[in-house]
């Protein structure tokens, strides 16, 4: 076995000599020739006859020169590829039998692995399948998203497109091969079984178009589907199909009522067709009109694919000029001052931009701390094999004195660690897919492209090439010192390993333990971020709130009136159950939804030409609903029934904006409209706390809540149709009240359904701020801890082995009369030392690295003092704590029998 | 060298082995000792084209039935010995008792004599 290396050697050097073939079969075939044609000189022919005439005898010499050669090639091939394949087996095999032979340290060290190769691949396929891979659309780089930023309007201001805006794109840009609008709704659907609530777009056929939908049966919307006035055709999701309708192709022609509105199913999208990330149950005709009024209302979603060969730049430059040209074809809506004033613009952003939005920066983050846990793990495994390289010095010196060669051993480590690192590689794959299973069930639900989140043959590629590179390294590793014929004179019991083998594993014990401390004060800054975070009073009390939604149709209730009498009623029956306090509705439930805003003017500012007001946000709420959602009034009242039977006009404003509006003067009384300046003014009557309605991370809001019916001869905008309902109870349990709710519901009306039906507290903790920070702190803190075992098991395990090194020198102390304590001092203090240097170069990384998280923290400095120090101490007292048991097996040295060894 | 008076004979196809295992029954020899001991044995009736030996002796050496080995010639020249392995006397047994049973049914049917005797019935 020892010298197939040689063997493979030298048939190596024939096959990479490719003419050794060549010049055998030349020779052996010209021996022939001379020798029949030196037999034939020697029967009297002429030298140049004699060749002649063997020649002929001969035959075709190029012939029988190219067979035999190719039958040499070909034999040589099959006995090259057997051999290989055979040692390659012999010395697998051999592996197999050392690592068996040593069960505890393939299972310490094939476990340590794979938990780092596992969370590496698992994380590795979140940013694969969400960052990386391309959206799942045709040529999807050429898909973009198209919005109009107002920065003059306020900072971050970005509307959408107007239906006027939108036309004079399409039909005057000259980059864009399709280009489409959509508007998302939440309708009613009326039919399977009951009242659903289902997500439907209505979009321009330009946008299936652009997105190169595909349906799967029937057809998809086209341009003329699109005219207002042409019949109302619906095409289904392909999921949505499967669930409501048992994927029954007579679906087909059949007719579906959405909001009390017939609408024609004329086709089934391909399965997993999505429009962005939204999972639209499905779609219908936007069926937009070209002279809609207001002209300047922008509720429009762009999407467009550019043309071939076409830049985002040359498209942006494209869709500027066309914009620059508003204010000449709409004078009436788009004046130059505004366009000015708000730095009106159309932008073009990648659609992959659109959908990842900034959720690449966290698993970036993830990647590289699950990065850092994999150099623990290997660090950890580097020792291990060292140490047990240490115990195979002799062994090896021996055999390469006995003449293996250098690559032979090479090969052998190689064999052995790659057994190791493909076994850890397959259990690391077991161990990623479950971690991804608890990380997607960890993951906020705004994570975009969850659905496409798989480990896929990339992320195997992935951990398989991982599991390749650790076994090349750590077979290498070793080998740079390995073959010193050294070890063959040193006694195997020398009481001073050499200075600098001990030099390297010291090194990956403070490398490790710098790295935990990464990780650590990453995960501890995110769980201050996340205390801080709750600690934040948001302005209302969720404990013990129901919320749900309902959305009543147009077709049934037309007026202001119709709406508030439901509501009305909804509410009243509500609060008659047993267990509810009070109930109150309003457009824009805290968290859940956006506000809308409106131009608002104050009674003692008329609007002044070209001066630019900000949007501020409204909603139309019902009188009860600040005592429902518990949000305390500062001065005055809140709406009362008795205001909107009298209409009032009769308004709440939050304590941000009445501080802007009236500052230092008493808001009650204030005069407030929307839609022009002018009597008859709303009056404002109360005033709430602070409330942060965005996010427990954002400002309060500056917000005002109109009541459900406007002022006569001061207009709203139209009937708050969709509210969700806030219903504060005396339990802690509050969904305990849902069927009796569902059953007012009824009552009232059959066809209107419930729709999201969640707990206030269940709402706090689904908002995009409190997911992120929880799921990062979460993910975080699995990584630190998993780092922080694997680093403490390290340094445990060189301290164990520098003791044991160490015995014959311990003995000797305690023979000369060092004392117990003394001797684990000494231990203790070595491993001390090496803690220090690694924390302390943990907290020079920390506070370079820890910048970067900045953007996600909350109210907490990335140089958080606290959380440095923590885990700094953390990170000792553990060091101490793992040094301790190997220390005081120091202390249990016997003396005399050290002595007597020596 | 001529042919002299007697045409050669073309060889039949797969006798080649035959010949090759046979040549190398008793002692190893190089292709060249070969095609001369093939041309003493037959007196060169045989239309052996030398050249086709090496492609078989190199094919025979793939299938295990003989192992070549580098030495020196008569002449002190560098010559490929080839030499019958375990598995090639196998062969050779094996193909000499077919060759010769084709022979003696092949003999069988040029040696056949009428059942009846043909007599002419006037």
């Amino acid at each position: 076995m020892r010298n197939w290396i040689p063997d493979r050697y030298r048939e190596l050097r024939s096959l990479v000599k490719r003419d050794s073939i060549d010049e055998d079969v030349g020779e052996e075939l010209e021996h022939h020739i001379a020798m029949r044609t030196e037999e034939n000189i020697a029967a009297g022919m002429s030298p140049e006859e004699a060749r002649a005439a063997a020649l002929r005898r001969f035959g075709d010499v190029e012939r029988f020169r190219r067979e035999t050669r190719e039958i040499d090639r070909r034999m040589r091939r099959r006995r090259w590829r057997g051999a290989t394949w055979q040692a390659l087996g012999r010395e697998l095999r051999q592996s197999l039998r050392l690592l068996r032979r040593h069960p505890s340290f393939a299972a310490i060290a094939g476990l340590t692995l794979a938990l780092g190769i596992g969370a590496f691949t698992s994380i590795f396929a979140v940013l694969d399948s969400v960052v990386l891979r391309p959206l799942p659309y045709p040529d999807s780089e050429r898909l973009v998203w198209l919005d109009s930023p107002v920065p003059g309007v306020a900072p971050e201001a970005v509307w959408g497109l107007s239906v006027a805006g939108y036309f004079y794109l399409k039909d005057e840009n000259r980059t864009f091969g399709a280009l489409g609008a959509y508007s998302r709704t939440r309708t009613n659907l009326a039919g399977v079984g009951g009242v659903a609530r289902v997500d439907v777009a209505a979009v321009t056929a330009g946008v299936l178009d652009a997105l190169r939908a595909r349906p799967q049966l029937g057809r998809s919307i086209v341009d003329e589907d699109d005219d207002p006035g042409a019949e109302r055709v619906a095409v289904l999701a392909h999921e949505f199909w499967t669930r409501e309708y048992g994927a029954d192709p007579e679906v087909l022609g059949r007719t579906i009522e959405l909001d009390a509105v017939a609408y024609r199913v004329v086709g089934v999208m391909e399965p997993g067709f999505r429009l962005l990330d939204d999972p639209f149950d499905a779609w219908i005709p936007l069926q937009l009109d070209r002279d809609a009024r207001p002209v300047n209302a922008h509720w429009l979603s762009g999407v467009g694919r550019l043309r071939d060969g076409v830049s985002l730049e040359e498209a942006q430059a494209d869709l500027a000029r066309l914009t620059g040209q508003f204010s000449e074809v709409f004078p009436g809506a788009y004046q130059e001052s505004f366009m000015r004033g708000a730095g009106f613009t159309t932008r073009v952003t990648p659609l992959r931009a659109r959908v990842v939005g900034d959720i690449d920066r966290v698993l970036w983050i993830l990647f590289a701390s699950v990065g850092l846990v994999l150099l623990i793990a290997g660090a950890n495994v580097t020792n291990l094999f060292l140490v047990r390289s240490e115990t195979r010095r002799r062994e090896l010196a021996l055999r390469s004195a006995l003449g293996a060669e250098r690559l032979h051993i090479a090969w052998h480590y190689f064999t052995e660690s790659l057994v190791l690192c493909l076994g850890a590689g397959v259990l690391a794959f077991g161990l990623a897919y479950g971690a991804l299973e608890l990380l997607l069930a960890l993951a906020p639900p705004e994570l975009p492209r969850l659905t496409e989140i798989e480990l896929d043959p990339r992320a195997i590629l992935f951990s398989g090439g991982v599991a390749l590179g650790a076994a090349a390294f750590l077979a290498l590793f070793p080998l740079g010192r390995r073959l010193d014929y050294e070890a063959l004179r040193e006694s195997g019991r020398g009481m001073t390993a050499s200075r600098r083998r001990h030099a390297i594993r010291h090194g990956i014990v403070v490398g490790q333990i710098a790295l935990a401390l990464v990780l650590l004060v990453a995960a501890g800054l995110m769980l201050r971020s996340f205390q801080r975070l709750r600690e934040v009073n948001p302005g209302f009390e969720a404990a013990n709130v129901l919320t749900f939604e309902v959305a009543l149709p147009t077709a049934r209730y037309g007026s202001y009136e119709e709406v508030v009498g439901f509501y009305r009623a909804l509410l009243a029956g509500i609060e008659g159950l047993p267990g509810v306090r009070q109930a109150g509705a309003t457009e824009a439930l805290p968290l859940q939804d956006r506000h809308a805003c409106a131009l608002v003017f104050v009674e003692e500012r008329p609007p002044e030409p070209d001066k630019k007001y900000p949007c501020i946000p409204k909603a139309l709420v019902s009188p009860g609903y600040f005592g429902a959602l518990g949000i305390p009034l500062l001065t005055g009242r809140e709406l009362e029934w008795g205001d909107v039977e009298r209409r009032t006009g009769a308004v709440v404003v939050t304590r941000a904006l009445a501080d802007r509006m009236w500052p230092g003067a008493d808001p009650l009384g204030k005069g407030i409209r929307p839609n022009g300046w002018g009597e008859p003014f709303y009056r404002v009557v109360g005033v709430t706390d602070d409330l942060r309605a965005d996010g427990f991370d954002r400002p309060p809001i500056e917000a005002v809540y109109f009541p459900p019916l406007p002022l006569e001869g001061a207009p709203l905008w139209s009937p708050p149709r969709r509210m969700a309902v806030a219903v504060k109870t005396q339990t802690a349990n509050p969904t305990s009240l849902t069927p009796a709710i569902r059953r007012v519901l009824a009552e009232l009306d059959p066809d209107v359904p419930l729709a999201n039906l969640k707990t206030m507290g269940r709402v706090v903790s689904d908002s995009p701020s409190m997911l992120r920070t929880s799921f990062l702190m979460s993910l975080l803190g699995i990584a630190g801890g998993l780092a922080l075992t694997l680093s403490v098991v390290g340094l445990y395990g060189v301290v164990s082995y520098v003791v044991r090194q160490r015995e014959g020198e311990i003995g000797v102390r305690m023979a000369l009369g060092a004392r117990v304590e003394q001797v684990v001092g000494m231990i203790l203090k070595g491993s001390l030392r090496l803690a220090l240097i690694g924390v302390a170069l943990g907290v020079l990384a920390a506070l370079a690295l820890s910048r970067l998280l900045s953007s996600l923290l909350f109210d907490v400095s990335p140089t958080d003092p606290v959380t440095l120090i923590g885990v700094s101490l953390l990170l000792l007292a553990l060091s101490l704590a793992a040094s301790y048991k190997p220390a005081s097996r120091a202390a249990r040295v016997d003396p005399t029998e050290t002595l007597r060894v020596e | 060298m001529d042919h002299g008076p007697n045409p050669r004979l073309d060889l039949m196809q797969g006798t080649l082995d035959l010949l090759i295992l046979k040549a190398l029954a008793w002692e190893p020899r190089h292709g060249y000792g070969i095609a001369r001991w093939l041309e003493e044995t037959t007196d060169d009736a045989l239309g052996v084209e030398e050249g086709s030996l090496y492609p078989a002796l190199h094919r025979m050496a793939e299938r295990g039935w003989v192992k070549a080995e580098w030495g020196r010639s008569e002449n002190n020249r560098r010559a490929k010995y080839y030499s019958l392995t375990v598995e090639g006397r196998r062969q050779l047994g094996v193909e000499m008792s077919n060759w010769l049973r084709f022979v003696e049914a092949m003999g069988k049917v040029l040696e056949a004599r009428p059942a009846v005797p043909l007599v002419a019935e006037r």
